[in-house]
């Protein structure tokens, strides 16, 4: 019955959005576990921003307990600074794993030689996302740093071959974020990682100040300047070309939306976010869905920060939010419209032999929501 | 469902002492390696345990003991270490610094003498350099005294050697047959009548003491009660303990037993070397073996693990306890005492929590944002959902007439 969770999923998300008011659990949880790294990327500030924090052990496992006991599947994600700094890591996986949840951790790749692949193996871990930003030495480390790329590659190397002896380990994905310095290597990027035996590859714009989402500006360093677009629009076609042929690739949302985020001209009737699919917690403790802070999980508990009223404004916010910025956060994009969302479901089940049960389970559905949506009105 | 708190670990039975109290090291079986061991601490540690406490034998005789805790600090757990403090030098000491354990646990029975008549010679000294090794390398120390009949006449000196060394606890244990081989043996550890009635006044004195040095202990009503229990006047076989569910020994082999006191072939839970941790917790076989010990009644015992029960009176108790109190001591000096126990309780929450301001201002956050949530939602928003749902149903159902 995939196909019916999938149309409740989107429709819970869809509902969720238009009565403003949280039916359902977020699928994404990043964990931001301390902002501190050993690379000084020239594009990424994050390691400037609440330098020194770092979420204690306990209240994290206490996190994860509330998050395992949610109805709906979540995805919850480790990321930082490089979690791998962090010592206990594994044990917080570990814990993660046990009751139940997916994760998934994203890394630069600097840490992780064989032994450390190995544990991330058996960690139970159901992804991991390197990133590289080119395909020539150069770029990659005029960007991160030297020696960054060998690390990269040794990194995703070693994964594929841990996860190859062990017979089990994470998705190796690659990330790569799209600036001015890397725009004529995008596509050759699928080929290199191809070979490395990388299974999932995902494209995110730059942004230019990491504690504001919203500050796009043309003028800044690794913005794509207008005479630069055509050869971004080349290598958009190429890569389209290439998923439609392959796979491979996973688009997060339509890539031709990079061209007008780079032109300065993406409003929120292009895109628009759902501030219900997605939650940070950030190393302070601090919940939000992006923008203002929902509440804090040192002082309450998860479900508490979804529902104080922080929440209901700091969502009102993200609703009315002008420029969106594209990242790989927001990754739901199926909930935008209620028809779209019944055409996908019944494009979905037009093969299946059961065709009629699914329609008529879907009406169900359709029913229970509008019990729900009716008792709201009483209320 | 059972949350396990602290487990036990006897990580070997070996040691270098031979105690006139205990068998252990007498029993020889064989040791997990440290990959097993490993497995099992990162189990406990996805349940949720707080503490886990390295004990045996002589822990520290096992050369992979950092390591271990090591992992258990990286699995987010408390390590806690009990050892005779005969091997604490000063490396040993900046190695267990480096490793990250909280509390080193160091058993000293009395004055050089006595200790060194329970324990063998050159027991004493050691202990003392232990504790001065671990609190130059500021690692909290706490130390464990079994009361019996050679040193409850000493009690009081223990209190003073640990405000002299910064010890932060003293558990007080009275003796027990449990960790020898004959359990019926050994009668001279126990106490005659008159010797009751004389350590019921040292056990006053202690409580005041530890009070006036702000050093933890166990329970008064536990301590209280260690006199009459060593006299065979009280047997608390107490059906509602608590350790069955919240804490349990492993033996060096893999053993898991619900308590030391039923450590028996017919509660034997299971062996880690064959099954995980997380298939024996919890398990069916678990929750039968509590139910028999819950309907048998166990022996009784007043390990320190059980003193727990002791912090938990019920208010009924609690009344006649203070009214007793404040009837032998007079207003002003239970009033006193009352006070002083706050100031303690305070000075204690705010080395370990933060300020005083900081807990109440917590506190109050926590408390205005759970009762402030209010969603109002409009008419309009509700007719648009209702109208999207109508319009999804209409186009469901022509597909599934089409589909007919």
């Amino acid at each position: 019955m995939s196909h019916l969770t999938e149309f409740e999923t989107n429709l819970d998300y869809h509902f969720s959005e238009i009565l403003e008011y949280p039916i359902v659990r977020p699928y994404w949880i990043y964990i931001s576990l301390s902002h501190k790294c050993n690379y000084n990327c020239q594009m990424c500030g994050v390691a400037k921003i609440l330098k020194g924090y770092e979420l204690p052990g306990e209240i994290l496992k206490n996190t994860l307990n509330v998050i395992s006991k949610w109805k709906r599947d979540c995805v919850v994600m480790f990321t930082g600074g490089e979690p791998f700094l962090r010592k206990d890591i594994f044990g917080l996986i570990g814990y993660a794993v046990n009751r139940g949840l997916k994760t998934e951790a994203v890394s630069n790749g600097s840490l992780i030689n064989e032994e450390l692949a190995e544990k991330i193996s058996l960690s139970g871990l159901q992804n991991i996302a390197v990133s590289l930003d080119g395909v020539k030495e150069s770029t990659h480390d005029f960007i991160r740093g030297k020696g960054a790329f060998n690390k990269v590659i040794n990194a995703i190397t070693n994964l594929v071959k841990a996860k190859k002896k062990l017979g089990k380990g994470p998705q190796v994905s690659v990330w790569v974020t799209i600036m001015k310095e890397n725009v004529e290597e995008l596509f050759e990027i699928i080929s290199l990682v191809e070979n490395l035996g990388v299974e999932c590859l995902v494209y995110h714009p730059v942004i230019v100040a990491q504690d504001d989402m919203q500050k796009t500006l043309p003028s800044a360093p690794f913005w794509i300047k207008k005479e630069k677009l055509d050869m971004l629009r080349e290598q958009i076609d190429k890569i389209v070309d290439y998923k439609t042929k392959y796979g491979q690739v996973a688009f997060l949302h339509d890539p031709y939306l990079w061209l007008k985020y780079f032109d300065a001209t993406l409003t929120k009737y292009n895109w628009k976010c759902n501030p219900f699919v997605f939650l940070n917690i950030g190393p302070d403790g601090e919940v939000r869905s992006c923008g203002a802070s929902f509440g804090n999980i040192k002082d309450m508990n998860l479900d508490e920060c979804l529902l104080s009223e922080e929440a209901f404004q700091a969502r009102k916010l993200m609703k009315i939010c002008p420029k969106p910025c594209l990242q790989t956060c927001w990754a739901h994009p199926d909930s935008d419209s209620a028809v779209d969302i019944a055409n996908r479901f019944i494009h979905n089940i037009e093969n299946c032999n059961d065709k009629v049960r699914f329609l008529k389970a879907g009406l169900r559905l359709l029913e229970k929501y509008k019990n729900t949506v009716m008792s709201y009105r009483n209320a | 469902m059972l949350n396990p708190k602290e487990v036990i670990v006897s990580i070997t039975n070996r040691c270098n002492f031979k105690c006139k109290m205990c068998d252990i090291s007498r029993n020889r079986i064989e040791e997990l390696s440290t990959s097993q061991w490993q497995q099992v601490i990162k189990d406990i540690g996805s349940y949720g345990v707080q503490t886990i406490v390295f004990s045996g034998g002589e822990p520290l005789l096992r050369e992979d003991i950092f390591d271990l805790i090591s992992f258990t600090k990286d699995n987010s757990m408390g390590a806690c270490l009990t050892s005779n403090g005969c091997l604490i030098d000063e490396e040993v000491a900046y190695k267990l610094r480096q490793a990250g354990v909280d509390v080193v646990n160091i058993s000293v029975e009395g004055p050089r003498r006595i200790h060194d008549y329970l324990r063998g010679r050159g027991g004493y000294e050691k202990a003392l350099i232990a504790l001065e090794n671990l609190r130059k390398n500021q690692i909290e120390s706490t130390i464990a005294t079994m009361v019996s009949r050679y040193n409850y006449k000493h009690l009081v000196y223990i209190v003073g050697l640990a405000r002299q060394y910064g010890a932060t606890t003293i558990k007080f244990q009275p003796f027990s047959k449990i960790f020898l081989n004959n359990r019926d043996g050994r009668d001279y550890f126990l106490f005659s009548d008159r010797e009751i009635s004389e350590t019921e006044q040292i056990i006053n004195r202690i409580i005041s003491l530890c009070n006036d040095y702000a050093i933890a202990t166990n329970p008064h009503s536990y301590l209280e009660r260690i006199p009459f229990y060593l006299g065979r006047k009280y047997i608390d076989s107490n059906n509602a303990c608590i350790a069955l569910e919240n804490s349990c020994p492993i033996n060096s082999n893999g053993d898991i037993y619900p308590c030391w006191v039923r450590a028996e072939k017919d509660t034997l839970m299971g062996n880690l070397k064959e099954n995980r941790f997380l298939n024996i917790w919890d398990s069916p076989r678990h929750r039968a073996i509590i139910e028999k010990i819950r309907k048998e009644g166990c022996p009784g015992c007043m390990m320190s693990c059980y003193d727990e029960n002791f912090g938990r009176e019920t208010i009924e108790r609690r009344i006649v306890m203070n009214v007793r109190r404040l009837h032998k001591k007079g207003m002003r000096e239970y009033a006193r005492g009352i006070f002083k126990k706050w100031a303690r309780r305070l000075r204690f929450y705010s080395s370990y929590r933060g300020s005083l301001k900081g807990i109440i201002n917590r506190a109050r956050v926590s408390l205005r944002k759970k009762n402030s949530v209010k969603v109002i939602l409009t008419q309009k928003e509700i007719d648009n959902a209702i109208k999207e749902i109508e319009h999804i149903k209409k186009i469901l159902k022509e597909e599934l007439e089409r589909s007919r």
